[in-house]
């Protein structure tokens, strides 16, 4: 037994001598401990083994090993190269990696495996599907709260926090309609789709008054508008409605199935179409909110409507 | 061949550069290529808006505000559909920006309108309570330079040949053409018809006043630059 083996010997007990201080407290070379244990000790045993075993033939070969085979004719400052054929195992490696790399290429990982936008869809999905599960009967003090917090994102930038239109900014939402909007509706008409289908009203060109015969005038534009404005409550104003805008908005202002929307009030109807097609009028353009689902839709429609009730 | 380069560390070198650069270039390029082509439904900006967003360049909006939406649900609720690289093909430069101390910009055209970019800009807390945001209140009066955004547009045209006075198609099926005017005077006079379709929609009485004396404020040219980011 020469000198490289015994050493080779003493290093592997060495080194198992430290696998079993490091690892043996895990009670696994001490037959306690469950089977992933066994098989890490059992791993490191391998490992220490084929080291040994192969650190020992390279350290031989380097010793006794004669270098034999037919040198190429270059040489390069005396340091010359052999013509030797490539190992056989190791051209089976070679080769065995060019196949692996055309497939890693064309059909493994990089190609159709991970993509970022794939988990986006993945997430979305898996969201909407336990949103539709947690939401799909809801009572109407969840709808009405998911539409207030569906409204402080979407809805108070522009009509503030309270739904007051923040100083005339935006709509205020705690109240059908103002004054300045209806004057404006009155002035210029309107053609926009609240009731979800092109169903233009006219200017006060076209707004003729049954009570008098006549088109509608400044004093009576005013006195409906106030009318409207405060609820529609009182008589001033009432004639005015009753002769003008009740054709179309009925008698109560509640407006008539794909003719006219609702002017005394809010309703869940009124305010999905707003969101879907916007609205311009005296304030400024709202514009669309397409991005919302129909549940969120659903809910904010509960929500506003609820404000001005 | 190979032992003649082993002989010859420099051209070695130049093949081993070659072979890496060769790889990089068919596993980039092509990729690159297609996914910088822009999306159906982005258009060139016209002078007007290309003189707003000079203005949103000079006053540093990219310091706070992102133009990129990245794709997570949170995102998207938010801001609308995740950026995709062919929407930037005629920003010269994108204005990704790193920092969002305000929220993402990329799509605001679709949620806000004129009049409320107006109250904003003049008064930032009054609408959004809480904010940081500076008040803009010179871009009220300062004038929108017209001439640096035709000479933009010319230079994109010629050297980049961004499609202008060019059908374009729109994701609802339709056509669009973003017109390049023959001459600085019509394209001041194009400019000056757009702004005025945003002046009428604003409350201001200096600027209404301005635009119809045939200048254009500052803010009317941001304002058309923020309305057609969508």
């Amino acid at each position: 037994m020469n000198k490289t083996v015994l050493a080779a010997i003493i290093v592997v007990i060495a080194m198992l001598g430290f696998t079993y201080i490091a690892v043996g407290g895990a009670g696994g070379m001490g037959g306690e401990g469950d089977w992933v244990n066994k098989l890490a000790v059992l791993g490191a045993v391998v490992l220490v083994i084929v080291t040994a075993f192969v650190v020992t033939k390279y350290v031989r070969q380097m010793q006794f090993d004669k270098a034999s085979g037919k040198l190429a004719d270059e040489n390069w400052d005396g340091i010359g190269e052999y013509k030797n054929e490539l190992p056989f195992g190791w051209a089976i490696i070679f080769l065995g990696l060019v196949i692996w790399a055309i497939w890693y290429f064309l059909a493994g990982y990089p190609v159709s495996s991970y993509s970022q936008i794939g988990e986006y869809n993945e997430a979305v999905a898996e969201h909407d599907a336990k949103f539709e599960a947690q939401y799909a009967n809801m009572d109407d003090a969840t709808l009405k709260e998911m539409g207030g917090s569906v409204f402080i994102v979407q809805c108070a930038p522009c009509h503030g926090l309270q739904a007051d239109g923040i100083d005339g900014k935006a709509a205020n939402l705690n109240h059908r309609l103002e004054e300045k909007s209806i004057k404006h509706v009155i002035q210029n008409g309107s053609n926009n789709q609240l009731l979800g289908i092109e169903m233009p009203m006219p200017d006060r060109n076209g707004l003729m008054n049954a009570n008098t015969g006549a088109l509608i005038s400044d004093a009576e534009m005013d006195a409906v508008a106030k009318y409207v404005a405060g609820g529609m409550k009182g008589t001033v104003g009432a004639d005015v409605f009753a002769g003008t805008c009740a054709a179309c908005h009925a008698a109560d202002g509640k407006g008539t199935d794909m003719v006219a929307p609702s002017i005394a009030e809010f309703n869940p109807t009124l305010i999905a179409n707003v969101l879907k097609h916007g609205k311009k009028g005296a304030i400024g353009q709202m514009p669309a909110f397409n991005n919302l689902t129909d549940v969120q839709v659903k809910a904010l429609g509960a929500y506003v409507t609820g404000l001005s009730k | 061949m190979f032992h003649w380069l082993e002989k010859h560390p420099f051209f070695f070198a130049v093949a081993v550069f070659l072979t890496i650069a060769f790889a990089g270039l068919i596993e980039i390029l092509p990729n690159f290529a297609q996914a910088s082509q822009p999306v159906v439904g982005t258009k060139p900006y016209s002078t007007l808006e290309l003189a707003g967003r000079h203005i949103y360049i000079k006053n540093n909006c990219m310091g706070c505000h992102s133009q990129l939406v990245r794709p997570f649900k949170s995102e998207t609720d938010r801001y609308g559909h995740y950026s995709l690289s062919g929407e930037y093909a005629y920003d010269r430069p994108f204005l990704w920006g790193s920092k969002r101390t305000g929220p993402d910009l990329m799509r605001v055209g679709n949620y806000r309108t004129t009049d409320w970019h107006e109250n904003h800009m003049k008064d930032p807390a009054a609408v959004v309570p809480g904010s940081i945001m500076p008040a803009y209140r010179w871009m009220f009066k300062n004038a929108a330079d017209i001439d640096t955004a035709y000479a933009e547009q010319i230079t994109v045209n010629k050297v980049f040949k961004t499609p202008y006075n060019t059908e374009i198609p729109m994701a609802d099926g339709t056509k669009a053409t973003v017109a390049l005017a023959a001459t600085l005077d019509e394209a001041k006079t194009a400019a000056l018809e757009e702004a005025k379709v945003i002046a009428a929609d604003m409350k201001d009485q200096d600027v209404k006043d301005a635009v119809a004396a045939g200048q254009i404020p500052e803010i009317v040219a941001v304002i058309a630059y923020l309305n057609c980011l969508k």
